[in-house]
């Protein structure tokens, strides 16, 4: 499977906060979660593979292209939503689009209508007018109607109600059916991973904590619920992170058979992507 | 086309003042010649220019102070940094031109403005050109806000400087009309175009190393 998206040691300061060393890669074919609390780097991450923010070092190569030298013919590839829209809000739909279409070579007029369609939406109604969650849809109309090969959506699905984000994911499923090379979105929401995604990505502090297939990674970690008693010095080395109440502890750990034959007596489930998003992070040990 | 594109936008968010400039525009130079038949129609089109020009390139910039990612999700779109900077000076071009031929048609209707005077347009266009070739590498540096608190203490201090500039020996607003050859109002534009030039690479460069919103 070849990759789509290849982003090596790039570094980036902004104030105080500093990308480190952010290397992944993003595979054909796949929905890649990007994922990371508020402020881990997501969207600084995000903004600097786009060339939309400088950055200290680093190489992005997008199918196979050096980005620095092929700026324009790769952004004429991918389809882009930024957190919030981010348009002239005082413009129509309509106009907004007419500027926007210009700048792309293969600009399907048929395809923005049917999305429009699809997502209820009136090309004379002013962009101020809407509501978050129909600006989403209108961004999201915008990235894919010129046969954007890749995705890359900045927490599109943040401050949406259920219905809606339920509508975008199955719009994303449905892009990828239609030919689609792949999605990549950065996201806080876990659970919208837990639905669609097959590859994730985490990022904590400007760092990539690890890049997993999502099946693989729920098979490698497990939450462990037991007596807090049964915590020794060895055995809290086995968690990643561990959270105590005078009930018990729970735990996450990539070492479950050590910890059986530590503690037989525990309770064993497996995580959700959000169980195993906190406990990289770090907890209570 | 991507020029086009981005000047298109820089009209559009602007479209409500548009006509009220082009309304304007057209009263200035008869009712400044009504005011001061001294000086023909040529202190009006002078007015009307700079007018036009700064207002609406003031209102362009408060579009883009007050959506500010909107021209960071251009950037994510296959539009040029570079290309985005110069629909900037072919937005304020495009209104000076607009300038021109308005006064030009003016001249011809109302004959008391005087004859058209391309010597006027030369010397105004070097004037424009050096406006904003020092106004939008300064806004792009420092930003709308910072760079509309310079500006509005240089016009605060004009007072100040003014007298002084008028006072000096051939203030001006006829002087162009005994100036001798074509070759000079040539050469005048040509000094205009390179003050472009020189301020739009100045302002890509910042630009493109500019972190945006």
């Amino acid at each position: 499977m070849n990759d789509i998206l290849t982003v090596n040691g790039l570094n980036k300061s902004y104030g105080d906060f500093y990308l480190r060393d952010v290397t992944f890669s993003l595979p054909e074919g796949c929905i890649t979660g990007f994922i990371g609390v508020n402020g881990a780097g997501k969207t600084t991450t995000l903004r600097a593979i786009l060339g939309l923010t400088t950055k200290l070092s680093g190489n992005i190569q997008f199918f196979g292209l050096d980005f620095d030298k092929n700026e324009k013919q790769i952004k004429d590839r991918i389809g882009v939503v930024l957190d919030d829209g981010c348009f002239y809000e005082e413009l129509s739909l309509s106009e907004m689009k007419s500027i926007i279409s210009s700048a792309y070579t293969s600009w399907s007029e048929q395809d923005f209508k049917r999305y429009m369609d699809m997502f209820s939406l009136d090309p004379k109604q002013k962009i101020n007018t809407l509501s978050k969650g129909m600006k989403m849809k209108y961004a999201l109309a915008l990235a894919l109607s010129h046969n954007a090969e890749l995705l890359i959506m900045d927490e599109p699905t943040s401050g949406l109600d259920p219905l809606i984000r339920s509508q975008l994911l199955k719009t994303l499923i449905e892009y990828m059916k239609n030919g689609g090379k792949g999605v990549f979105f950065s996201t806080h929401i876990t659970s919208d991973l837990d639905k669609i995604a097959d590859t994730l990505i985490m990022i904590d502090n400007g760092r990539i904590i690890f890049q997993e297939e999502k099946d693989t990674l729920l098979d490698t970690y497990r939450i462990v619920k037991g007596d807090s008693q049964s915590l020794t010095t060895d055995v809290r080395k086995l968690f990643l992170s561990i959270s105590e109440t005078d009930f018990g502890f729970t735990g996450l750990t990539k070492q479950i058979s050590e910890v059986r034959s530590c503690i037989p007596d525990v309770l064993i489930e497996r995580p959700t992507i959000e169980d195993i998003m906190l406990g990289n992070i770090g907890g209570e040990k | 086309m991507m020029l086009l594109a981005l000047l298109k936008k820089d009209f559009l968010i602007v479209k409500k003042y548009v006509l009220i400039m082009v309304v304007v525009a057209a009263l200035i130079p008869p009712f400044m010649r009504w005011r001061t038949p001294e000086f023909m129609g040529d202190f009006g089109f002078i007015l009307s220019v700079i007018f036009s020009v700064f207002m609406l390139l003031q209102y362009v910039s408060i579009k883009e102070y007050q959506f500010p990612k909107a021209a960071t999700y251009l950037c994510a779109a296959p539009f040029s940094r570079k290309m985005m900077v110069l629909s900037k000076y072919v937005f304020c071009m495009v209104i000076y031109v607009l300038c021109c031929v308005i006064y030009g048609i003016e001249t011809f209707v109302l004959p008391g403005l005087g004859a058209l005077d391309i010597k006027l347009f030369a010397l105004m266009f070097l004037a424009i050109s050096a406006f904003i070739g020092i106004y939008l590498p300064i806004q792009y540096k420092l930003g709308f806000d910072k760079t509309k608190y310079i500006f509005a203490v240089i016009i605060i201090f004009s007072p100040m400087y003014l007298p002084v500039l008028m006072r000096m020996k051939n203030p001006g607003l006829g002087f162009h009309s005994v100036l001798p050859t074509y070759f000079l109002y040539s050469s005048i534009v040509l000094i205009g175009f390179a003050v472009l030039a020189i301020s739009a690479s100045l302002s890509v460069k910042i630009y493109t190393k500019a972190d945006l919103a």
